[in-house]
């Protein structure tokens, strides 16, 4: 089987991210994610209170970032771990943010089955005005979920 | 018998620690591998299945896996991987150092439950 090319990889890539949230929303978190458009941007720049962000290497190179707000993070990781929201620390909600940016990425790696990309520790972000910035000459799709709790954004920039 | 769970995420640690308690094990928690190690040298006797992250800063879970079924002290404990890196080439690798299942995240409570019991030799759920 022949090598995929730039294109290629970057069409499996999205696709995979595309289903490996809603995925890991269903397995992880219990929760229904219905996914409700996507959008391309010259810039990779996010400004949302909580950000998930995985640099991948190797056969391509990239930044996905998984961005929502506060009060949805705290949703997700009160269904992931089980415990009641307002239990929650900012050590849950940092690492919730990673961990979701984490297995994201994992999974889309997986679906995409391109071989040599590997995936940086992820980077999380929880706050307020800010703006996260990735410099490239590369398009970024931003792919949006609606949740009952809110809207979860996934950017690639690939 | 308790389980150990060797992973820099505390939400991973958290789901497994809830899972485990879910099927009747106490689960022992390390944040990297050098944690694990130690928890082994200290509770290693307790221990009937540890389920190992792969990238975590300090060593790999492969490097883990290795210096665990290198010690003759803990090299019969059943090592399940739990990780994102669903590649053929890690499930091989992970497997060839002795790991006896490997579990890509995200997973279910139920699939990590059946898992963790198959693990164990008690059958699924």
């Amino acid at each position: 089987m022949s090598e995929p090319n730039a294109t290629e990889m970057m069409n499996r890539l999205l696709n995979g991210l595309r289903l490996a949230v809603t995925e890991m929303m269903t397995a992880m978190a219990m929760s229904e994610v219905v996914f409700a458009g996507q959008e391309s941007c010259d810039a990779f720049s996010l400004s949302s209170e909580v950000v998930g962000l995985v640099r991948l290497d190797g056969q391509l190179h990239g930044m996905v970032g998984v961005a929502c707000s506060k009060d949805l993070l705290r949703e997700i990781v009160s269904r992931i771990v089980g415990l009641a929201p307002a239990d929650l620390i900012m050590e849950d909600l940092l690492d919730g943010a990673a961990e979701l940016a984490n297995m994201v990425c994992g999974g889309m790696k997986t679906k995409a089955q391109i071989g040599n990309v590997n995936l940086s520790p992820p980077v999380s972000i929880v706050g307020q005005e800010y703006i996260a910035q990735w410099k490239t000459n590369r398009p970024t799709t931003v792919f949006t979920f609606q949740m009952d709790e809110g809207v979860l954004r996934v950017y690639a920039s690939l | 018998m308790k389980l150990l769970t060797i992973d820099d995420s505390r939400t991973i640690r958290r789901v497994i620690s809830g899972i485990g308690a879910m099927v009747g094990f106490e689960v022992l928690e390390a944040e990297n591998g050098d944690a694990g190690i130690k928890v082994l040298e200290n509770q290693g006797e307790e221990v009937a299945l540890i389920l190992l992250d792969w990238n975590m800063p300090g060593m790999n879970g492969l490097e883990v896996l290795k210096l665990i079924k290198a010690d003759p002290r803990w090299a019969h404990i059943p090592v399940m991987m739990v990780t994102t890196e669903g590649e053929k080439d890690y499930i091989i690798r992970a497997i060839q150092a002795g790991a006896i299942h490997y579990q890509t995240k995200p997973f279910t409570q139920e699939e990590m439950a059946t898992r963790i019991m198959e693990a164990l030799g008690m059958g699924g759920l």
